[in-house]
């Protein structure tokens, strides 16, 4: 297959590359391969499903993580320092009346030192060109209907800020505990192509 | 100028498709292309600017051809020669 | 000089710089109102050209879907640098 043809032809000049940048210094031996391990290791969407459990059911600790979310994850034990520096966080929390959708237009901004690589779609032209035009539209393709009636906020990363939603609690779970309530969460509601 | 990145509003692309059990990397050479420009990065070869810049000055016709890790490599490459560090022909595979 | 505030409506730069921008296409020339101060940091347009520049405060700035499109029925908000934004002054 071509495609496989590709691979292995782009895969051999990338290890092409890092044994020249290994002999000129600037890679130390086996830097790559432990960077990869760290990246695979750093963020997850469980960290933000934890974040959003703890919002659900602390509304003190919501209010913190909208007015200042970098020192409010700090209060379960996350942060936003993993990656290349510490970045903003920027948290939007959905209502009955209001629903948030994040995406990166210009490239594909994403806290991935939080919450882990981004899905392939939230990476795509077809969602980065559409969503700030018809996330309605959007939210459909991918299987999520919004009732008529409320309104979207669609947030560009466009600059140096990186954003998460917190979805609303589903009707239902008032008395399920948090750890249950972080197990609901998922990686697209944390992007606002969900209900949770 | 307005360059082919620039994809808010407009329309023509395809429906928004969902991968199911999608992996983190779909080959092993896109995680090294990930670590290797982090790795450049924080070595101050370019900063991340920088790095989107090069991603953009791509052709349209190859930035659309091209995958997500496709580009990041061709980016790096590309900013690997304007800093000097190495000549096209030493990045290019050698020929045997 | 009306200064940056939350509340403040701006209209976006229009011009298309030759070079990399962090002012998306979409939302040039547009009116939209200040929400929140976003931090400060360096013009991405300087660093890209390898110039490190002084920080200055980064704002979102909500748009309305129908201002930039001419319909839709959502909201916008574009994280932009001061530097594409310029207050309007209102008409008394």
């Amino acid at each position: 297959m071509s495609g496989d043809h590709t691979s292995s032809v782009i895969s051999a000049r990338v290890r092409h590359v890092e044994a020249l940048l290994e002999r000129r210094g600037l890679l130390g031996s086996g830097e790559i391969d432990r960077r990869i391990d760290e990246f695979l290791a750093g963020g997850s969407p469980v960290n933000g499903a934890r974040i959003v459990a703890r919002a659900w059911v602390d509304p003190g600790f919501a209010g913190r993580l909208l007015a200042d979310a970098n020192a409010a994850i700090g209060e379960v034990g996350l942060s936003m320092a993993g990656g290349l520096q510490e970045q903003r966080l920027k948290v939007v929390a959905n209502t009955a009346d209001e629903h948030n959708v994040v995406v990166c237009t210009l490239c594909s901004c994403y806290p991935i030192a939080l919450l882990g690589p981004s899905p392939g779609w939230y990476k795509s032209e077809a969602y980065r060109s559409r969503v700030v035009r018809d996330p309605r539209g959007v939210l459909r393709d991918l299987g999520f209907e919004l009732p008529e009636g409320t309104r979207i906020s669609v947030w560009d990363a466009s600059a140096e800020s990186r954003y998460m939603v917190v979805p609303c609690r589903p009707a239902g779970s008032e008395h399920l505990p948090e750890d249950r309530l972080a197990g609901l969460v998922t990686r697209k509601g944390l992007i606002g192509t969900a209900a949770v | 100028m307005s360059r082919i990145n620039d994809v808010g509003g407009m329309s023509g692309f395809p429906p928004v498709v969902e991968e199911p059990d999608e992996p983190p990397f779909h080959a092993d050479w896109e995680a090294h292309v990930l670590a290797l420009n982090g790795a450049l990065i924080r070595a101050g070869v370019y900063n991340l600017d920088e790095f989107r810049d090069a991603i953009e000055r791509m052709p349209p016709e190859e930035y659309l051809a091209a995958s997500y890790y496709e580009r990041w490599f061709t980016a790096i490459t590309t900013l690997l020669v304007e800093k000097g560090v190495a000549a096209p022909d030493e990045l290019a595979l050698p020929r045997d | 000089m009306t200064d940056l505030a939350p509340g403040v409506r701006v209209r976006t730069r229009t011009t298309d710089p030759d070079g990399h921008t962090r002012l998306p296409r979409y939302a040039r020339g547009a009116v939209g109102v200040l929400v929140e101060e976003a931090g400060l940091h360096p013009l991405a347009d300087d660093r890209a050209r390898g110039r490190g520049g002084t920080p200055r405060p980064v704002w979102h700035v909500r748009f309305t879907a129908a201002d930039l499109f001419g319909s839709g029925d959502h909201t916008v908000t574009v994280e932009l640098w001061a530097d594409y934004l310029a207050p309007i002054e209102e008409d008394a």
